[in-house]
């Protein structure tokens, strides 16, 4: 296939998937969670049945994985406080504890395996670090609060 | 015995300097290639993941510090920001340095075989490389002593003066990029 077509049917693809999924997924931290779980940890290749089937498979492959990219670089360069609150609402979401979310994530790091494979190291390791330091803001917002609203 | 055992000794020496020069030409038929590897990668790496503004500001961004003084964060909290932020700064400075390390390589090394530099341009670029890599010392001595907001004009200087290497190496590495290939006019076609 000629590039610079399939270029443009990626761009048509992405254009696509920001319009049908991803404008309803607001934050970037949702968006990279969302885009990270389309992805098969085994080879790599992300799957959207949808828009493969109105494209290609590797067109919808490559635009996934330039929304993943894009949500990784915004999330990079967002500011401390952004990232708590991000932190705080996707936590919000998935209706678990905040105790619990926060045992979880501090011990696992589910972060780590959501970032593109391309992602480079030190933007990745930077984000890592703004995790980590959100997880800590979180918990110590947590312990503050009364006993009763912290559980 | 004398006159044999001179000629004899020219003779080795002879003989160890044409082995030497074999040696230097085929160490540099691989090593060229090789260089140019290492100096394209070192250019996407400075220009792709670590010199972007955005992300060096973010790095070295006060107003981040400013939220967790300001949230009444507890100490426990800001010393784990200020040490992390001082990790992934010194990283950011090791890694620039290397990078550059690696362009200068190239540029001493091989640039001239493939790159038309005149020996202004080659003078300018030796003097930003040894600025730029005292620099790099300097800030890393700065961050560590200081802490990663020790030295934020520094850290703009830095990074100005990688890019602008970056412009002329990637002068000196153009000829790697793929031939943008103009299609076939219809009118150079047999009628």
């Amino acid at each position: 296939m000629n590039s610079s077509l399939k270029r443009m049917d990626v761009e048509q693809a992405r254009q696509d998937l920001c319009r049908r999924t991803l404008s309803d997924i607001q934050r970037p931290l949702d968006r990279l969670i969302y885009l990270a779980s389309m992805r098969d940890y085994n080879t790599g290749v992300y799957h959207h049945e949808g828009l493969a089937s109105r494209f290609t498979e590797e067109v919808a492959c490559e635009a996934l994985a330039d929304c993943h990219r894009e949500a990784f670089r915004e999330l990079v360069i967002c500011p401390l406080h952004e990232l708590v609150s991000q932190l705080d609402a996707y936590r919000s979401s998935t209706h678990t504890s905040p105790r619990e979310f926060l045992t979880a994530w501090g011990r696992l790091e589910p972060y780590r395996v959501a970032v593109p494979v391309q992602a480079d190291p030190l933007s990745a390791e930077f984000l890592f670090s703004n995790f980590k330091i959100a997880l800590a803001v979180l918990e110590s917002q947590l312990d503050s609060r009364p006993a009763g609203l912290a559980a | 015995m004398i006159q044999l055992l001179f000629f004899v000794l020219i003779g080795v020496a002879l003989l160890a300097s044409l082995l030497l020069i074999g040696r230097r030409g085929s160490v540099r038929a691989e090593g060229d290639s090789g260089a140019l590897l290492e100096a394209r990668r070192a250019l996407d790496s400075l220009q792709g993941g670590l010199l972007p503004e955005e992300l060096v500001q973010r790095i070295f961004a006060r107003d981040d510090l400013d939220y967790l003084s300001s949230s009444a964060a507890p100490k426990a909290v800001r010393d784990l920001f200020v040490s992390e932020r001082k990790r992934i700064a010194l990283s950011w400075i090791s890694q620039v340095r290397c990078q550059i390390s690696s362009l200068k390589r190239f540029h001493v090394g091989a640039a001239r075989s493939y790159a038309q530099l005149g020996l202004g341009t080659e003078l300018k670029l030796a003097c930003h490389f040894a600025a730029l890599l005292f620099a790099c010392r300097a800030l890393r001595l700065a961050v560590y002593v200081g802490g990663p907001y020790a030295a934020p004009r520094m850290v703009g200087a830095t990074a100005a003066a990688a890019a602008s290497i970056c412009t002329i190496s990637e002068q000196s590495l153009a000829f790697l990029n793929p031939v943008q290939l103009k299609p076939f006019a219809n009118s150079s076609l047999p009628s």
